[in-house]
């Protein structure tokens, strides 16, 4: 087709080929269009040149359809290979120089190891399998198998007449055999999921240049695995790789493997092979500081990466990583200088709400068994039981967290040089900002954060920056304008920045959302998504539109998308459930069916959004729609029940992390919620102390007191707030408290050391040694005094003893219950009857006696006193007896009288008697011979006569 | 607005990896195959000449051209070549002609065949070999796919029998066996072989319990099939067909009714000739096609590589690809490609224009 003919050509309606106006080959027309396919026929009739030939109009249809779709077919054209023209003068000389030098190289082998070679021939060959058994060819009725297949596929596009051939019966049967076939063939499908390799390879005869190949090799299939997921086979492969020729490389990769299958031990030992292959490995360096993390050895890891940050002081992630670790440490540094014992961590562990509740009923518990005499004993185990469950909260917390920072982070650090790990990186900024605004990003769109690093023209960024601002203050049709000319901008000049342009149309996707404006926001949506596959904020914006728009297959879809992308996003969860109810309802049970394909998202999008996976999940659908009100009432409560624990799960996150700040806020819009919830104030009010405001803390302790008069974790972290405000007085107060509820509270006791000699010092600066003379006193005061009226007091009321809890004291006091218990149960040996015979005697406590004497059989009353029948004890017995049990039970009297004869000493005491206390045996003789029953005067007069009256 | 995006063009092109033609060659005879000679820097070239005798040259790559080393000439065409099954010491030659005899040549003294058998009745399409290279665990073995419908599995310590034989029963009618690929060579024990034909059939035969463990149909003859790697648990599978598309299958879960996942995509406006897996990295891999072009793929693999289906059995669940570059090098058919095991990037094609060309795909490490 000549130029000439051009004219006349333009006066036809249409193009040849596709019928399309010939108005439409023109910039004007092109630049409008947004119909990928309509585009692409018409370069397709601009290529072919059938209506002439436009190369600069040819080329701006291209762009469009780059614009537009950017993976689009038409774009592939036939290019000639690169030539030297296309790269700079250096990467052309670095292509030419490193092939120059493999050849020289590879010229060189070849010229030096042909004596070695005919050596290690045989060698080879004898390690190698046996030949495959002739036998094993492929049998004969597995060939008919395989004929069957073919025959009944080549049945299967049947002409009509075959049909007339047909016959049931026998096709039938061969569906029967094929049945068996088949379970055969699913039997052999069951084989074992992991497949054995070999962990070593032999490596005899080898000479190092092939060892170099095949270690090379197996890393390099290490890596593949790694990239596909699959963690253990590459765990393997590498090792492999190691057997045949221990590399830093490959100890590096295999360490960060075994990261990512968090085998912490494994992961240190192979980071450590490599830094002693290389000390200043910075990759090794930084995976074991991430190692260490997780093992709470913060220190080391905190030297690790200051020896990064030596070397490469602009590393991003080791600066982010050492400010996390430090945070941790500040956390844990003050138990580390009181305590060698990871105890402390225990009571500053956020928990959830249940474990919590769990602890509070405890603690109840032990509130009231307290009071109890007879359940305090009982109580003791019940509290060590909750320390334990306690103990394994936190490690199930402890391994949670672990999990976290095996973000996908290493992946591209894998590669050392690839460009992921840059875009990772802006990733992580990314969500970094949005973590700390911590707003849900339906609210605030993306991209304030964005601006340094953006590849906007300064005009459109601009123009951004205001959109943003707009947006946050509501003004979401003025924002809207913004978005639009920056928008137009920047498609204006023409340049290649899909992703900024993609944030750009998200951000208005979020106004039109705002605005209720459905199509329009959907329309956006899917040009940033077509500028960005598989971004998350656009498919979630989309899908809320879609969801109002009561278009709820294609919501589903995108929810499904967004969670193929992050797993985590609860808003997204919660959609999927409530619209798959919905779908069920509206579709029936084959709801599925109807629904559009759910695109399959790639590894690369997923990992590449994961960085963010803890701080997008933050993103609510907090923009309510207006559809459905009653179901949305329902639905608003179950979304603050949902946003409660979400909030209060990123709250907890933040401790760990060390961002109290951040904590705080979460919390404080925890409360907003449900200000019920007794943890999150003593979860705000440890934050609070983390950050030295103590008057806040004490408050959020007040407000718990005050619904839960016994919440342990309360009193404690008040004590430690009195502590901050000096009151040492009230802090030794709240800790003995809290000792008072649960004794076992190490930390608590340490706590109450530190703060009574602060109290102590504090004082002691007006007057020195008395105060620490009185100090004593008290002590002693408090042992001397009675215990038991005392604790009992105590513990009923609720009032502090003010002991220090002297080892005395609880011993003295124990030695009370034991004889108190000893009352109403029987001794069993002479040891516990001895002991209790001596505290009788110490306290002349002859009731105590007699309900001893009471309880116990008179005929094994020798064996308990054994030899140690003194006066005193005889002259109590005599007393008890008297006043006590002659009143209730002259028989058990005469019996003991009778046995006590018996006893050894009997007549070495008899003795020893003064004649007062010979008369009250006299006494107690006459009055039993008053209230003879059970026994004959003649059994008295007898026994009369042993006592040598 | 021309110069922007011309800039833009550029821009994008310097991330992505480019072909460069390093070396051509004219040569004076119908080129079948190439092959690189491992762990070194020679290339071997495999086809017939006029006059229909075999011819098999060896080049070695030297300061930006190719130096004949040697030429050797055989009474029949010579279809293919691997080293598959070769030591790294011995590299020695094994070659499948038109007269369907499969011959182990010593390079050094290619006189006279180390193994020699006449294996099939007609042409010998496609030969591969597995258990040498240090690649794939096991005995070292070939396995030949030919016109006669039948791929047989050779062991080079067995003279005159195949140690493993699939074939069409008697009365069948028997269809042309384009191409062949050895895989699932983890352990001593596991292998497999994949079988394509001219009818659109692909079959994956087990040779640790000789049976036929999977089979397909495609619709279009396959040209060409490759594991994307021999040694490691069956992963990903290629099979190219003649009308331009080519099929990756997920080899890792199969289904037990759907068998294995896959993803096809259309490329070339002709026949795909060949596919070829970059042996430094198993996700990346080239076609050839029947216009003289290449295409450098590469494949994402999906969130999760698997699910549970209604009935709870695990199914494969397939990734994406994406083109990473096309290039026309000719306007006949590239027939034969092969990846360098030693140099990463280096690559040796040939086609039907009587060429060979040695190319270099730069930034594959960035991909």
């Amino acid at each position: 087709m000549g130029d000439e003919s051009v004219p006349y050509l333009l006066d036809q309606g249409t193009t040849k080929t596709y019928q399309i106006p010939i108005g439409h080959l023109d910039y004007k027309f092109i630049e409008k269009c947004t119909d990928v396919k309509h585009l692409e026929k018409i370069l397709r009739v601009l290529r072919s040149g059938e209506e002439g030939c436009y190369p600069d109009l040819t080329l701006f249809c291209e762009k469009r359809i780059e614009h537009l779709d950017p993976g689009s077919r038409a774009l592939r054209k036939d290019r000639p290979a690169a030539t030297a023209s296309d790269f700079t003068a250096e990467e052309w000389e670095t292509i030419n120089g490193e092939l120059m030098s493999w050849v020289t190289e590879m010229h060189e082998d070849d010229h030096k190891p042909q004596v070695l070679r005919t050596d290690m021939l045989l060698e080879g060959q004898d390690n190698l399998p046996p030949v495959r058994c002739s036998s094993s060819c492929l049998p004969a009725n597995q060939n008919e198998k395989l004929q069957n297949k073919q025959r009944s596929k080549k049945n299967i596009p049947r002409d009509y007449s075959e049909w007339d051939k047909f016959d049931v019966e026998k096709e039938c049967s061969k569906i029967d055999e094929e049945g068996e076939e088949n379970n055969s063939k699913s039997r052999f499908f069951n084989r074992p999921s992991l497949p054995l390799i070999e962990k070593k390879i032999d490596t005899t005869g080898m000479t190092k240049k092939e060892k170099i190949f095949i270690a090379t090799r197996e890393k390099e299939k290490g890596n593949e695995a790694f990239a596909s997921g699959d963690y253990v086979e590459a765990v393997t492969y590498y090792t492999r790789s190691i057997s045949v020729l221990p590399t830093a490389a490959a100890y590096n990769n295999k360490a960060q493997a075994e990261i990512k299958l968090q085998d912490w031990d494994s992961a240190l030992q192979d980071c450590e092979k490599v830094l002693d292959m290389e000390p200043g490995n910075v990759k090794a360096l930084m995976r074991r500081a991430t190692v260490n993390n997780q093992l709470k050895n913060y220190e080391t890891a905190i030297e690790d990466l200051n020896k990064v940050l030596c070397i490469e002081p602009e590393n991003a992630i080791a600066k982010k990583n050492l400010l996390e670790t430090e945070k941790k440490l500040k956390g844990l540094k003050p138990v580390s200088k009181t305590e060698g014992k990871g105890r402390r961590i225990l009571i500053e562990e956020i928990e959830d709400s249940e474990s919590s509740e769990e602890r509070g009923e405890n603690a109840e518990e032990c509130g009231r068994s307290s009071g109890d005499k007879g359940r305090r004993q009982a109580a003791g185990p019940a509290a060590m039981g909750s320390a334990q469950r306690k103990a394994q909260g936190a490690k199930a917390e402890g391994k949670e967290r672990r999990r976290d920072p095996a973000d996908p982070k290493g992946t591209a650090e894998e590669g050392g040089q690839r460009p992921e790990q840059q875009g990772e990186g802006e990733a992580d900024g990314y969500s970094d900002g949005e973590g700390a605004r911590g707003s849900p990003a339906a609210r605030q769109p993306p991209g304030a954060h964005g601006d340094a690093a953006t590849s906007l023209p300064p005009a459109a960024a601009e123009l951004k920056r205001e959109g943003n601002e707009l947006f946050k203050g509501g003004q979401f049709a003025e924002a809207v304008l913004r978005y639009s000319e920056a928008i137009e901008h920047v498609v204006g000049l023409g340049e290649q920045i899909p992703d900024d342009l993609s944030i750009l149309y998200s951000n208005r996707a979020a106004c039109y959302l705002k605005e209720g404006n459905c199509s329009d926001c959907i329309q956006d949506c899917n040009r940033a998504l077509e500028l960005q596959a598989f971004s998350l904020k656009p498919l979630l914006r989309r899908a809320m539109a879609y969801e109002s728009m009561e278009r709820y297959r294609q919501a589903y879809v995108d929810y499904k998308t967004v969670l193929q992308i992050d797993s985590s996003i609860q808003a997204a969860n919660d959609s999927v459930n409530r619209i798959t109810k919905t779908l069920i309802d509206q579709d029936g049970s084959s709801w599925r069916e109807k629904l559009p394909p759910i695109p399959v998202v790639p590894v690369a999008a997923q990992l590449h959004r994961w960085d963010g996976g803890c701080f997008t999940s933050e993103v609510k659908p907090s923009s309510t729609t207006d559809t459905n009100r009653e179901e949305q009432l329902q639905m608003n409560r179950e979304k603050a029940e949902e946003e409660f624990k979400t909030l209060k799960n990123e709250g907890n996150e933040f401790v760990k992390n060390g961002k109290y700040e951040e904590a705080v806020k979460k919390y404080s819009e925890c409360m907003k919620l449900n200000d019920k919830e007794c943890t999150i104030y003593t979860n705000r009010a440890l934050c609070y102390l983390k950050l030295y405001k103590y008057e806040e803390a004490k408050q959020d302790c007040d407000h718990v007191l005050q619904i839960e008069d016994s919440n342990i974790k309360a009193f404690y972290r008040r004590a430690l707030a009195y502590k901050g405000l000096q009151n040492y007085q009230a802090s030794v107060d709240d800790l003995n408290k809290v000792l008072l509820i649960d004794p076992n509270v190490l930390e608590a006791k340490n706590e109450l050391e530190q703060v009574t000699q602060l109290l102590h010092l504090g004082s002691s600066t007006v007057t020195g040694s008395l105060q620490k003379q009185r100090k004593k006193i008290i002590i002693q005061e408090v042992t001397e005094s009675d215990e038991q009226e005392e604790r009992q007091l105590a513990t009923s009321e609720d009032v502090v003893t003010d002991d220090d809890t002297s080892k005395e004291a609880v011993q003295k006091s124990t030695l009370l219950k034991t004889s108190e218990k000893l009352t109403i149960s029987e001794p069993s040996n002479a040891y516990d009857f001895g002991q209790v015979i001596n505290v009788v005697n110490a306290n002349k406590d002859k009731v105590a006696c007699a309900d001893l004497l009471t309880i116990t059989d008179p005929k094994k009353l020798p064996v308990l006193l054994s030899n140690k029948l003194e006066v005193e004890t005889f002259v109590i017995f005599i007393q008890s007896l008297e006043h006590y049990v002659l009143g209730k039970d002259p028989g058990l009297v005469y019996q003991h009288l009778f046995y006590l004869s018996k006893a050894e000493r009997f007549k070495v005491v008899l003795g020893l008697l003064s004649k007062n206390e010979k008369e009250q045996v006299q006494q107690l003789f006459d009055l039993l011979a008053e209230n003879q029953n059970q026994y004959s005067s003649e059994d008295l007069e007898s026994l009369k006569k042993v006592y040598e009256l | 607005m021309a110069a922007a995006a011309g800039a833009g063009g550029a821009g994008a092109g310097a991330d992505r990896p480019q072909v460069v033609s390093h070396v051509q060659q004219a040569l004076s005879y119908t080129l079948f195959d190439c092959k690189w000679v491992p762990r070194s820097a020679r290339l071997l070239c495999l086809g017939s000449a006029a006059r229909g005798t075999g011819v098999l040259q060896l080049y070695e790559l030297r300061a930006g051209r190719l130096a004949l080393l040697r030429e050797i000439e055989k009474a029949k065409p010579i279809k293919c070549g691997t080293f598959g099954a070769a030591s790294l010491q011995q590299r020695y030659l094994a070659t499948g002609d038109f007269a369907g005899s499969l011959n182990v040549w010593n390079l050094e003294a290619p006189e006279i065949p180390v193994y020699s058998v006449k294996g099939h009745k007609e042409i010998i399409n496609s030969i591969d070999g597995v258990g040498g290279l240090g690649i794939g665990e096991g005995a070292p073995e070939i396995v030949t796919g030919s016109r006669d419908g039948t791929v047989k599995v050779w062991d080079p310590r067995q003279k005159d029998t195949p140690v493993a034989n699939m074939e069409p029963v008697q009365g069948e009618s028997k269809r042309d066996c384009w191409t062949v690929a050895f895989g699932n060579a983890y352990n001593q024990e596991e292998r497999v072989v994949c079988a394509g034909y001219d009818n659109g059939d692909i079959k994956l035969f087990d040779l640790k319990t000789m049976s036929l463990r999977w089979e397909t149909n495609i619709k279009n003859g396959v040209c060409s099939v490759e594991f994307d790697r021999k040694d490691v648990n069956m992963n990903k599978l290629v099979a190219t067909s003649l009308e331009g598309k080519f099929h990756v299958f997920d080899m890792r879960t199969q289904h037990p009714t759907k068998g294995f996942a896959s993803v096809s995509e259309k490329a070339h406006k002709s026949t795909i000739w060949q596919v070829r897996h970059l042996p430094q990295n198993r996700d990346i891999f080239m076609t050839s096609g029947g216009a003289g072009s290449l295409h450098l793929w590469k494949y994402e693999y999906p969130a999760q590589r698997s699910k549970k289906d209604s009935e709870g059995a695990e199914m494969g669940v397939a990734g994406s690809v994406s083109l990473l570059q096309n290039v026309t090098l000719s306007t006949q058919p590239i027939s034969s490609l092969d990846w360098s095991p030693d140099k990463k990037g280096l690559c040796v094609c040939g086609a039907f224009d009587q060429t060979v060309r040695v190319l270099i795909v730069t930034k594959l490490n960035k991909v």
